[in-house]
């Protein structure tokens, strides 16, 4: 590949966002490309919005990628997408859980409001808005995907599926499969392919 | 591999027998790795210490005894190991031993954004800084190289945004040595700080350090990128990875010195550097550590160079910096007029963002501290109190919806602060620690407390492990990396002489709203022993030994919208379905551990599991 290829990885603490940065960083590895990523841990974790940066290509860079510069965003969960937006390039790709996460706070606003029917901050609303940035949004049902793949918690590998789908993504998906195999549990790989074929598929159908 | 990792690796490769920890973000991941490596290698010891006073005594005594060894602590952490490393800046160590530091840059998951450099001054020791996950490896290596032949403890200096980061890295092969008990009598020396010795110590420290300051003068981790003109750079740790990039996308190219050696200071090589230029920028985070060192050294050498960064105000002081801030910087510091390209970028997005709820970090589903703060609150409800909160995810109390914190300053402080304010106030005086912070630094305060017969509650919320860094174990586990005594929190507690001791599981909210309010009225010092495992440790246990995870649903025909689920409840499984206005539980997040359907009072909750409601 020529040049750098920025990633941002958003999502709520616990959903597996270290996992994913974990096998791009070991298939870019393995495929012998520079890679940095700057990771959150600690307080941030419990249930609050978290991301990653991770950064490919030859050069002497930072761990974070600047605001305007990232080429694809992963975000499994879709408010977590209109968060980081800004690190975003303009046209640059996303791909969106269409999974909400109400956060308690949220919650809490609508009953103490006496507002218990009136709806959430709305998928509506987030692709609106990410879409005035960039018109590569490709929206994926992970949960179902990753259902019908036969692991429910795999929503992050039908991501990442769907991320290698794109054009212009640095790694081969081949590699991304045998890194994923090699980390999950055993019984769990099958499962885990099929997840990640139908995140290229879905991709495949939008950009391909 | 995450910086964390490689530092590992080296403290591995470096052959160290003896490491201890206390954890602390964002060094917790060396102490998960060392663990890994140590159930590996027989000849590695390594445990969890109950503060980071008592894990780098630990090291310096493996040391003292002739083998290499190490340990690391946050920023913070070395406050508390502080009065043991100042003296061992003057009898200096045997094995080689390396400590290492990580600051905080921006106080993610610290109290303060303390600078860690300056320790390295007063206590004679030096520092190294890395940059990236590589240099991080080497220069630990290379620390313990340097502590033998001097003798000395060498102080290696990370920040967040350099333990944090992940690369790939190229190590060396591991080759342990066999580990041999040695005899106290072959050591030959004595390690100790007192009068006529301390002085003599300190001298020798002071003469020590200039021997090393001549091999850092030469040092290949210290490095100059020439540039064009008369202005240079000069920058060390995360920051020089901000201004190479910062400076592609500028016009001028000025040189850069990154410093690697920050303690003492290749004062020839920096003079040397500084003689040609007109000016100068330096680009570091926190305090202006190097800025102030480097003016002197010009000063010294009567180096007519104007000198830019923090105290001229082109830098900021507070937060820490970044590809965007860095650029400012350097425009600002070369009188350039810089367009903010950011700023386009960034003012767009937050206008994107407007009502976007927010997401801040919350109790998880199934955690302990949940029942157990309601409970303290509906037995308060009719006295005025003050709350001396700790550092620990309990700490997330003074942030909404609860923002119920009076005062939080360091590990074990709500302690002493309560003894302080109950002096004082009219006001019950109550303090929160949990079980790690409570071993870590609690006990003097609460021995204090009973000592002194002062009046106050002390709530400890036992989860059984050191939770927010990442469920390592402390004193009151059942685990570690070798085979481990569990203390019994109750019997340290009535060992102590606490008059009123009491203890309840925190799942059970309602019933122990009667317990907390008898300790609260006692006057005296008392004591309520909270129980209930973390969430997140104890669901991946289940996870491992194949035990179900048993959510709970909501039954829409039985509730009435009262929302007791919701309020003073706050878990991330509980949301509303706005079709019907009801509670709704999403069977993905929750835990099963029942204290929604315990506040509600029609019992809408059950557990899936069908044998109980």
């Amino acid at each position: 590949m020529n040049g750098r290829y920025n990633m941002v990885l958003s999502g709520v603490g616990g959903q597996g966002l270290m996992l994913l940065s974990n096998v791009i960083g070991t298939a870019c590895a393995q495929e012998g490309l520079p890679v940095i990523t700057g990771e959150q841990h600690g307080l941030s974790q419990r249930s609050g919005s978290i991301s990653v940066h991770l950064r490919m290509g030859e050069g002497t860079y930072g761990p974070l990628v600047p605001p305007g510069d990232a080429d694809v965003m992963i975000a499994m969960e879709a408010t977590e997408a209109l968060r980081y937006i800004e690190f975003l390039r303009d046209d640059g790709y996303i791909i969106m859980n269409t999974r909400l996460m109400h956060h308690p706070l949220e919650t809490m606003r609508h009953v103490r409001e006496d507002a218990a029917t009136e709806p959430y901050f709305s998928l509506d609303e987030v692709r609106k808005r990410v879409r005035s940035v960039t018109p590569n949004v490709l929206e994926v049902d992970a949960l179902h995907l990753a259902e019908a793949a036969g692991n429910a918690r795999a929503e992050n590998v039908v991501l990442l599926g769907a991320a290698c789908g794109l054009p212009g993504f640095p790694l081969k998906k081949e590699t991304v499969k045998d890194v994923i195999g090699g980390v999950v549990p055993e019984k769990t790989i099958d499962a885990n392919m099929k997840a990640f074929d139908a995140g290229d598929g879905a991709c495949c159908d939008a950009f391909g | 591999m995450l910086a964390n990792e490689a530092i590992a690796r080296a403290v591995v490769e470096s052959d160290v027998k003896v490491a201890a920890f206390y954890p602390g973000s964002p060094t917790s991941e060396i102490l998960d790795t060392v663990s890994m490596f140590s159930g590996e290698f027989k000849d590695l010891t390594m445990e969890v210490s109950a503060n980071e006073k008592v894990a780098f005594e630990t090291a310096v005594g493996a040391s003292l005894a002739g083998v290499r060894s190490f340990t690391s602590m946050k920023s913070v952490g070395l406050n508390v190991a502080s009065d043991a490393f100042f003296s061992v800046g003057y009898t200096g160590v045997r094995g080689g031993m390396v400590l290492l530091v990580a600051d905080d840059p921006h106080a993610h998951s610290s109290q303060s954004e303390q600078d860690g450099r300056f320790y390295a001054y007063p206590a004679h020791v030096p520092m190294l800084e890395p940059s990236t996950a590589q240099e991080a490896y080497e220069m630990t290596k290379w620390g313990f190289e340097l502590s033998e032949k001097y003798s000395t403890l060498v102080l290696v200096r990370t920040t967040t945004r350099v333990n944090h980061q992940s690369a790939i890295v190229s190590v060396g092969e591991i080759k342990r040595s066999p580990f041999h008990r040695a005899s106290w009598k072959d050591v030959g020396a004595h390690y100790y700080t007192l009068a006529a010795t301390a002085r003599r110590l300190k001298g020798e420290a002071l003469e020590r350090l200039s021997h090393i300051r001549e091999e850092f003068e030469q040092s290949a981790f210290n490095i100059i990128e020439a540039g064009e003109g008369e202005v240079g750079i000069i920058t060390s740790g995360v920051s020089y990875l901000y201004v190479r990039e910062a400076l592609e996308t500028m016009d001028s190219r000025p040189h850069v010195l990154k410093l690697a050696t920050t303690h003492p200071l290749p004062s020839d090589l920096i003079g040397t550097f500084l003689k040609d230029k007109r000016r100068i920028v330096i680009v570091e985070e926190l305090m202006p550590y190097l800025e102030r060192e480097i003016r002197s050294i010009a000063h010294e050498r009567r180096i007519d160079v104007e000198i830019r960064g923090k105290l001229s105000g082109d830098f900021p002081l507070v937060g820490e910096y970044n590809v965007p801030i860095v650029r400012a910087g350097i425009a600002s510091s070369l009188d350039i007029a810089s367009a903010d390209s950011y700023a386009d970028v960034m003012s767009r997005a937050e206008s994107l963002k407007e009502g976007l709820p927010v997401r801040s970090p919350i109790f998880c589903p199934g955690c302990p501290h949940r029942g157990t703060f309601w409970a303290v609150q509906q037995a308060l409800k009719e006295t005025p109190y003050v709350l001396n909160n700790d550092i620990g995810c309990y700490s997330m109390f003074l942030l909404e919806p609860y923002e119920v914190t009076d005062s939080l300053l360091c590990m074990g402080a709500s302690l002493g602060l309560s003894s302080g304010m109950q002096h004082v106030l009219n006001d019950k005086v109550v303090a929160f620690v949990g079980d790690s912070t409570f071993f870590h630094a609690a006990i003097p305060g609460l021995l204090s407390a009973v000592h002194n017969n002062h009046d106050l509650t002390l709530v400890i919320l036992n989860n059984s492990v050191t939770a927010m860094t990442g469920q390592q174990p402390n004193p009151g586990s059942d685990f570690g990396a070798a085979p481990v005594t569990k203390l019994d929190i109750p019997s340290v507690v009535k060992g102590l002489g606490v008059p009123h001791v009491a203890e309840v599981s925190a799942f059970e909210p309602k019933d122990n709203v009667e317990t907390f309010k008898e300790a609260l009225s006692y006057r005296g010092v008392s004591v309520v022993i909270s129980h209930g495992p973390c969430a997140l440790y104890n669901d991946r246990l289940k996870r491992h030994a194949g035990t179900p995870i048993v959510p709970n649903e909501v039954s829409h025909d039985t509730c009435q919208n009262i929302y007791a689920c919701i309020r003073g409840v706050h878990c991330p499984a509980i949301e509303l379905d706005t079709a019907t206005g009801k509670s709704t539980i999403r069977s993905e997040l929750c835990n099963g551990c029942m204290v929604c359907a315990k506040m509600c009072p029609v019992s809408a909750i059950y557990s899936t599991r069908g044998d109980d409601t």
